[in-house]
């Protein structure tokens, strides 16, 4: 960014954690304008624009509000399931149908307990028709195998691939790790399903003995973004344990190594694995050692910046800021890092009119617009 | 009470070995069954790692958590020993046993049922851990205590 003052940390990827030789630079915000657009919501999660002026918003205690035109309803949709708000469980991703104009619906994913066994739980994905302030006509899509009893590593993104088909990341749900390498179930998997809750046919394992056919791809630990560019290109980033978040390039059928290659290790200390890399497991665009707890993603192609059009903006919990990720050719090749002042980052997306709308986590959580300055 | 300290920091010692080299064992022998080359040299090295890791790269060092245990369950049995006729190895086992179950149930309460300790997510990891931390205290309660005669041992 020509006009950002960069004051170069400049880690080369072998001190940083990029595969490949890359820049990590702070940036000032001199050029950027930052606003409030909402305050007081009980952790925000995830936002999605359903016209130039309006705005979803999942709290991840249980509610889905509107920011109609700058200004946050008091007045919560109606219809929202019951959701399991504990630990990191709560109301997820809300997507909303690449037909939506036609149709109004909506996708939302949250946990909820299991209805035999109500002390475990499932992730759930669900669409509904979002009428007025209402969602009426709800099915569900999704609801993950086996249930756990942990409320953590949900995943709990979606995106719509080119051909209408729905993409769910699926964590391992912490304690099941190793599950995430067998395709028996949906722990640390990406799946792929029609959005009608039917497997598309040409899923990469629908002929797999034993395999779950809505697989998409597996080996992943706690996927919380996921981008799917024009060109068909799927970027997803996952939590890694203590150090080793990964940026991946995902594409059908493949391994993404968690558990078995990581480079990060346990929260106890101990290694989860002595390998960083095995044939037939992939490695990550990039990875971040210690750890910046990516949350949130999303591809910018808007016309407030265009000398960020095409790069990947990565909201991150940890120190709590935004890195611009550059990508050519499959490398990264610029991480910057921006809007360091407002803590923990949940959640990024690109506005109609070309602005940035953070989300920042927690009980007290704000919406901020970032325009460039005049 | 010299003799004590020393006998309380080996038990220390046995059960901080203990579940390191089952976390270790644990994660090497997953790992070999999904067909990843663990060899000798891979074991040797991942253990070591572990050793020094578990006690000074977590979120808390692995003898840090069980010197409070155990201090905790062996004064607890010093005071019960004292109108108790069990042998006192046994009763030090118990004690041990009781402190490494703890650390096992109570981690995850505190952790919204997340098993930091990896090794501890099975029963029987719970199983294995709790025998560690009698092995610790029967290795404890087999050395003279303070008020102990000669004719005791």
């Amino acid at each position: 960014m020509k006009s950002t003052k960069t004051g170069l940390l400049a880690f080369s990827s072998l001190l940083c954690g990029g595969l490949v030789v890359s820049v990590l630079a702070m940036a000032s915000n001199d050029n950027l304008d930052t606003q409030i657009l909402a305050e007081g919501l009980d952790h925000p999660w995830s936002m999605a624009f359903i016209s130039d002026s309006e705005m979803l918003v999942t709290e991840a205690s249980g509610t889905l509000r509107r920011v109609s035109n700058g200004v946050l309803d008091p007045q919560p949709v109606a219809g929202v399931p019951e959701v399991l708000f504990r630990s990191q469980g709560g109301l997820s991703e809300v997507r909303i149908d690449p037909n939506f104009l036609d149709n109004q619906r909506i996708y939302l994913s949250f946990p909820a307990p299991d209805d035999e066994q109500p002390e475990l739980n499932r992730l759930h994905v669900i669409s509904a028709r979002l009428e007025g302030n209402t969602l009426v006509d709800q099915q569900t899509i999704f609801q993950s195998h086996p249930p756990r009893k942990t409320a953590a590593h949900y995943g709990a993104r979606l995106g719509f691939l080119a051909d209408g088909t729905l993409l769910i990341t699926s964590g391992d749900g912490f304690n099941y790790r190793e599950k995430a390498q067998a395709l028996d179930n949906h722990f640390g998997k990406i799946l792929r399903f029609n959005t009608d809750g039917s497997v598309p046919q040409d899923n990469p394992f629908v002929n797999t003995p034993g395999a779950l056919p809505e697989i998409w791809s597996y080996g992943h630990r706690n996927p919380q973004g996921l981008v799917i560019t024009n060109d068909g290109k799927v970027y997803q980033h996952e939590h890694g344990p203590k150090g080793g978040d990964e940026l991946n390039l995902i594409q059908p059928g493949n391994n993404y190594g968690w558990p078995a290659i990581t480079y990060g290790i346990d929260y106890s200390g101990a290694m989860i694995s002595p390998f960083t890399e095995q044939p037939g497991m992939e490695q990550p665009l990039k990875y971040w050692v210690p750890s910046i707890a990516p949350a949130g993603m999303t591809l910018y192609s808007g016309e407030m910046f265009p000398e960020w059009q095409g790069s990947l903006f990565i909201a991150a919990l940890v120190p709590g800021d935004v890195r611009r990720i550059e990508i050519d050719d499959n490398l990264v090749v610029t991480e910057e890092i921006l809007l360091s002042e407002f803590g923990r980052i949940r959640n990024i997306i690109a506005a109609p009119d070309g602005s940035l709308i953070l989300a920042t986590d927690g009980k007290e959580g704000k919406l901020i617009r970032v325009t460039a300055k005049q | 009470m010299i003799r004590q300290i020393q006998a309380f920091l080996i038990s220390l010692l046995i059960a901080t070995f203990l579940l390191v080299t089952h976390t270790t064992a644990t994660n090497l022998v997953w790992l070999s069954s999904i067909g990843m080359p663990v060899d000798l040299a891979v074991s040797v090295s991942a253990l070591v790692t572990d050793l020094a890791g578990m006690n000074s790269r977590g979120e808390f060092p692995a003898f840090g958590l069980i010197f409070v245990g155990l201090l905790i369950a062996f004064i607890t049995a010093r005071i019960i020993s004292i109108w108790s006729s069990l042998k006192k190895p046994y009763l030090y086992a118990l004690a041990g046993g009781a402190a490494m179950l703890a650390i096992v149930i109570l981690m995850p309460l505190a952790f919204y049922h997340l098993d930091i300790i990896a090794g501890a997510r099975t029963l029987a990891g719970k199983v294995y851990l709790t025998c560690a931390g009698v092995v610790a205290g029967y290795y404890f309660g087999s050395h003279p205590q303070p008020g102990d005669s000669n004719e005791k041992h």
